[in-house]
């Protein structure tokens, strides 16, 4: 047929402009200390493609259930959607990407390409994202951990019912799969054994096990408890019976991780003691308002000062504290008030003010503030050569996803040291977006509200340690992740000797972007534009595009598809489906049309029908189509305008059917929004319309002739 | 700016009937900014008429489109002299001055409009475009507070307003605007009111000697002399 081979000549003279991908890195990702395509893989699951989306996931992350479950996520500190309502629930829909992404997926055994052995010694998230990559890249990788098990602070500092074991097996089986050697119960006490065993290069990743002391008197009490060990006591399954009241000391995630873990063992009454108040409390807000669930009480401006065991008893005196001057920290500063003392009695105190690692003299190694080990920060290395060292021991605590980032970044420079090369720079050239959304863009987006995933109820979760927090269902995720602004992707002016200046970008713009500046050009800044396509469907000039290369692609290429499968399967009469890839598949309402549509439609998913131009429906007429329909996801969108902006491509290209004589009717727009009835039985009728005209028009022919 | 509208493809499909290779040619000025021949409206033309070969079963046309920066100066057309040559006939998405240019650029060249130039005028708001000058060649603008009377009065009087004027609208029709009402509003913010009670002696209705040329200097030795 002639008209698909001057398309594909049309395609190809539209090549050009595909090629560049000027999207700029969104603050999440930024955010994110492993730089993870979060922009993507949320869209991807607001598309309702979920094993895309964890691909997506896998690709920057070797251990993303993990994350899933315990990741801080600073992405969703630095969501521009807090301007608009809540930032997004980014790692709950990453945990939902993972459940339901279907990984079933084996790691094949990675190919050994170098001879030098690495050794690294610590199993954390930092030495197993190193042993990763490590292997990954090629190299025969061992791993030393001094525990029976592997995972560092996430098999003996994190409680279960926040991580279950479950999860963390099934990742750490992945290294096993792809052929890092494993060895635990395997303290290493000395390098330069491990230097005489072969191993060319080594990572210290040994954590910070070790609880601070709080330097009061009867701290060695017994009864008394560092918070670390406490949770490792339990976490390997021993049982220890705390008793019923407990006072549990600091304000940090192993504070409430500790209390919690407590409650769960069977205390009745257990309390926090923090000694700033509610604002300077550095445990994250989710979890604080969890245990307060669970009944733990926090007991600001509070500090314990001298421990006595009485009578099978631990009786804690404690003093109230107001707040001075800021410190070096930056926080305001803890002063005790005279005379505000007072007692009470607890049955085990646990001790939970901070952490710091334990290196063994005999590594050698140069020590740095907080008994860290001291590294270069660009090369990982220490004073030792062939000893590089990173996570928990290096930084003191910190997040498991901050340890991942280490472990890649060690691995690479590791590889770069063993391949005497020099380190290359890693800082990310991306350009990231910045600045806030002004307040005209924010007004403009409509609002949707934040939607959390259901924890099970405090009753029930604080007698086990069962996994709390449950994973989003089909419709809430696609909804959650619906709400993504999608950063840095937005539209550019790719072509500036082709802009005729004709304003339309900033008349059609929903969101009121596109501005004139001071020399009279047109300007669609990037930090504020909602990637929403109709000014790139409006510009006459065809000088506008979106910044990332499938967005301006995907509708032809969809297209293309569609007709491909309507000729294999030889499709008759064929009617072609222009349907938002958004809404309708994700709630399952296009996968209706999909099953109940009868014979003959092809649909073309799209992202956002406001995208379709009167070209593509055009194009689909070209191809052979007899009706073509265009279906948005109605009050799901994103914008309250779409219908409108569909509706004049409709009437342009009607207006052209009705010129050449075949009849408006076989182009129609169903918005779901405005429809009375069942959107399926308005298509049935559609495509039964479309049918009809068919076999008229076959009449008609068999007349003729 | 000239605004300028699409004819219906029926129209257009005719016109090109005899014509076997047809260079689709847009104008990157004026006609993009009305929608109606900019490279988004060619490369929409170009489907339609595609659309219209598949339909009529009959393919008996081969299509290129192009978009120039603008038809009317000769220059931007030599960049499209190579294609010019592989073609039966232009079809021009410019203004009859766009497709006057190609003529004269192209002497052997079969030149086809594939728009209606309809008038000179200013976006109202995003796909609404309105009159607003005759190019009558003897502008009063002064003396009418900036609006036109030639062009926005229905009857193009120079002393009105007349009877017909009815709640400020015209009797012509009930959504048109009266202009003498509009100018009588806007001199009396300007407090230039006394400009209504002067009498404006008719225009020189002549007809205008066509086409008309204006030349930056008489210095200037143009080809045809003072008349184009």
């Amino acid at each position: 047929m002639v008209s698909s081979k001057t398309d594909t000549l049309r395609q190809s003279s539209r090549t050009k402009e595909t090629a560049f991908d000027h999207s700029l890195m969104p603050p999440c990702q930024a955010a994110c200390p492993l730089h993870m395509e979060i922009r993507e893989y949320i869209d991807l699951i607001a598309q309702g493609k979920v094993m895309e989306a964890l691909q997506v996931i896998r690709d920057g992350n070797p251990f993303p259930s993990i994350c899933a479950y315990v990741c801080t996520h600073p992405c969703e500190e630095s969501c521009r959607r807090v301007q608009v309502d809540k930032p997004l629930a980014i790692r709950a829909l990453k945990r939902f990407a993972v459940e339901f992404g279907g990984d079933r997926m084996i790691d094949l055994e990675a190919d050994l390409k170098y001879d030098d052995k690495v050794a690294i010694v610590g199993s954390g998230p930092a030495g197993l994202g190193c042993a990763y990559y490590l292997r990954k890249l090629g190299y025969p990788v061992t791993i030393f951990e001094a525990y029976h098990e592997l995972g560092g602070m996430l098999r003996v500092g994190i409680p279960q019912y926040r991580l279950p074991r479950q999860v963390l097996d099934n990742e750490i089986q992945r290294l096993v799969q792809i052929g890092v050697e494993i060895r635990t119960n395997t303290r290493v006490v000395s390098l330069d054994l491990l230097s005489d065993m072969g191993y060319k290069a080594i990572f210290l990743t040994i954590g910070a096990h070790q609880s601070l002391r709080m330097g009061i008197e009867g701290e060695d009490s017994p009864g008394v408890i560092d918070g670390a060990t406490f949770l490792r006591e339990v976490n390997l399954g021993l049982k220890p019976s705390p008793g019923d009241k407990i006072a549990v000391v600091g304000g940090g995630n192993v504070a409430i991780d500790a209390a919690r873990t407590a409650v769960r063992l069977g205390s009745k009454n257990v309390s926090i003691l923090y000694r700033r108040s509610a604002q300077e409390i550095p445990a994250d807000p989710e979890e604080i308002e969890q245990a307060h669930q669970e009944g733990i009480e926090i007991h600001y401006l509070t500090t314990p000062t001298i421990i006595k065991r009485t009578d099978g008893h631990l009786n804690v005196t404690c003093v109230k504290m107001e707040l001075g001057e800021p410190d070096t920290s930056g926080r305001r500063r803890p002063i005790p008030i005279e005379g505000s003392e007072f007692s009470d009695e607890f049955d085990t105190v646990i001790t939970a003010i901070g952490q710091a690692p334990q290196i063994p003299q005999a590594f050698n190694l140069r020590i740095g503030r907080g008994s860290t080990i001291q590294v270069d920060p660009v090369t990982l290395t220490t004073t030792r050569a062939g000893v590089f060292a990173g996570g928990d021991a290096v930084t003191g605590p910190s997040t498991v996803t901050e340890a991942l980032a280490t472990g890649r970044k060690a691995a690479f420079r590791i590889h770069d040291y063993l391949q005497h090369k020099y380190p290359k720079d890693d800082q990310d050239k991306d350009e990231v977006i910045s600045g806030e959304l002004l307040s005209k863009t924010a007004e403009s987006i409509k609002t949707r509200s934040r939607q959390d995933p259901e924890v099970v109820s405090p009753k029930t979760r604080s007698k086990d340690f069962r996994p709390i927090e449950k994973v989003y269902n089909w419709g809430i995720a696609v909804a959650e992740a619906r709400r993504c602004l999608r950063c840095g992707m937005g539209a550019e002016i790719l072509f500036q000797d082709k802009c005729a200046s004709c304003l339309t970008c900033l008349r059609v713009c929903p969101y009121g972007v596109p501005f004139l500046d001071e020399t009279g050009t047109i300007q669609i800044p990037a930090d504020q534009c909602q990637a929403c396509g109709i000014c790139v469907t409006e510009c006459p000039a065809g000088a506008i595009v979106l910044r990332k290369p499938y967005d301006r692609s995907h509708i032809s290429d969809a297209l293309a598809h569609a007709f491909r499968q309507a000729t294999e399967t030889k499709t008759s009469p064929l009617i072609i489906g222009f349907c938002c890839q958004y809404g309708l598949y994700g709630t399952g309402l296009l996968s209706g049309f999909w099953r109940q549509a009868k014979a003959g439609v092809q649909i073309v998913p799209v992202l956002c029908v406001a995208k379709v131009e009167g070209q593509h429906l055009l194009r689909a007429f070209e191809m052979g189509a007899k009706g073509v329909f265009v279906a948005g996801c109605g009050e799901m969108c994103a914008r309250d305008k779409t219908s409108f902006w569909v509706n004049q491509q409709i009437e342009k290209v009607r207006k052209v059917l009705d010129q050449l004589g075949m009849g408006s009717e076989r182009l129609q727009f169903f918005d779901p929004s405005v429809m009375e009835e069942d959107p399926t039985a308005a298509l049935d009728q559609f495509t039964e319309q479309i049918g009809g005209l068919y076999l008229d028009s076959l009449l008609k022919q068999e007349v003729k002739s | 700016m000239i605004i300028v509208e699409q004819k219906p493809v029926d129209e257009i499909q005719r016109m090109i009937a005899p014509y076997e290779r047809v260079l689709i040619l847009g104008c990157g000025t004026c006609v993009t900014v009305c929608n109606a021949g900019g490279e988004r409206e060619v490369s929409f033309l170009h489907d339609a008429l595609l659309l219209a070969e598949v339909e009529s079963k009959e393919i008996s046309h081969t299509f290129v489109e192009h978009t120039v920066k603008r038809q009317c100066d000769e220059e931007f057309l030599d960049l499209i002299a190579e294609e010019a040559n592989d073609v039966d006939a232009i079809l021009s998405l410019a203004c009859g001055i766009g497709a006057q240019s190609i003529a004269e650029r192209f002497p052997e060249m079969v030149v086809l409009p594939g728009v209606n130039t309809s008038f000179m005028g200013m976006a109202k708001q995003w796909g609404v475009w309105d009159e607003r000058c005759t190019a009558c060649g003897d502008c009063r603008l002064d003396d009418t507070a900036g609006i036109c009377p030639i062009t926005r009065c229905t009857k193009g009087i120079l002393n009105g307003p007349c009877a017909g004027t009815k709640n400020g609208k015209c009797e012509v029709s009930p959504e048109m605007d009266c202009a003498w009402i509009l100018i009588y509003q806007r001199l009396e913010r300007l407090g230039q009111l006394d400009k209504m009670r002067r009498y404006y002696p008719p225009r020189n209705f002549r007809p205008i000697p066509r086409p008309r040329r204006i030349m930056a200097s008489p210095s200037i030795v143009a080809v045809g002399g003072s008349h184009g």
